[in-house]
């Protein structure tokens, strides 16, 4: 089920994936530095 | 994708980017890298759209997506520049957004698509300097 997009102000949700190697990152990891996300719509 | 062109100014005040698909990870090299090239950030494969979700980032209505003229321009303008028509991924209704994530983990700025719409990279690149 989708939720309601994150507001300014909100706590940021959780973001834990891995890469296209399959690496995983996790957002909470990089704490203490600005992060920009950006969800693509494809890839096409 | 954009912003990877900017990636030493991040680099300079701090900052990372990460980038987050739900395509197949063969189609994502086979298709954006090898238009775009390398990206100097992860890029982190999503296929369940769970984060998408998670997100608040929704699908759009087909006739949103497949009705805009913009579409077809660029579809028009592709095929006129000698590209070639290939699949268009899993989903071509998934939306996405960006989103700035603030050093202490609150959301700086939130920007979930409505169509296909992007903001500047400029923009994103002013919020992230109030940080340094």
């Amino acid at each position: 089920m989708t939720r309601r997009a994150p507001r300014v102000g909100d706590r940021a949700p959780r973001l834990v994936l891995p890469d296209l190697d399959g690496v995983v990152t996790a957002l909470e990891d990089l704490r203490g530095q600005p992060v920009l996300v950006s969800f693509l719509r494809h890839a096409g | 994708m954009k912003v990877r062109r900017h990636a030493d100014r991040l680099e300079r005040v701090g900052a990372t980017a990460l980038f987050v698909v739900h395509d197949e990870p063969r189609r994502v090299r086979a298709s954006l890298l090898r238009d775009i090239g390398p990206v100097p950030f992860p890029i982190l494969v999503d296929r369940q759209r769970r984060a998408y979700a998670g997100w608040g980032l929704a699908r759009a209505a087909w006739w949103r997506v497949w009705l805009d003229p913009k579409v077809w321009v660029q579809y028009a303008m592709l095929l006129s520049g000698g590209s070639r028509l290939r699949g268009t991924g899993d989903d071509t209704l998934q939306l996405g957004g960006d989103f700035v994530v603030a050093p202490d983990g609150t959301v700086a700025y939130s920007r979930p698509q409505r169509r296909d719409d992007r903001p500047p990279v400029g923009q994103l690149l002013a919020i992230i300097d109030e940080f340094v």
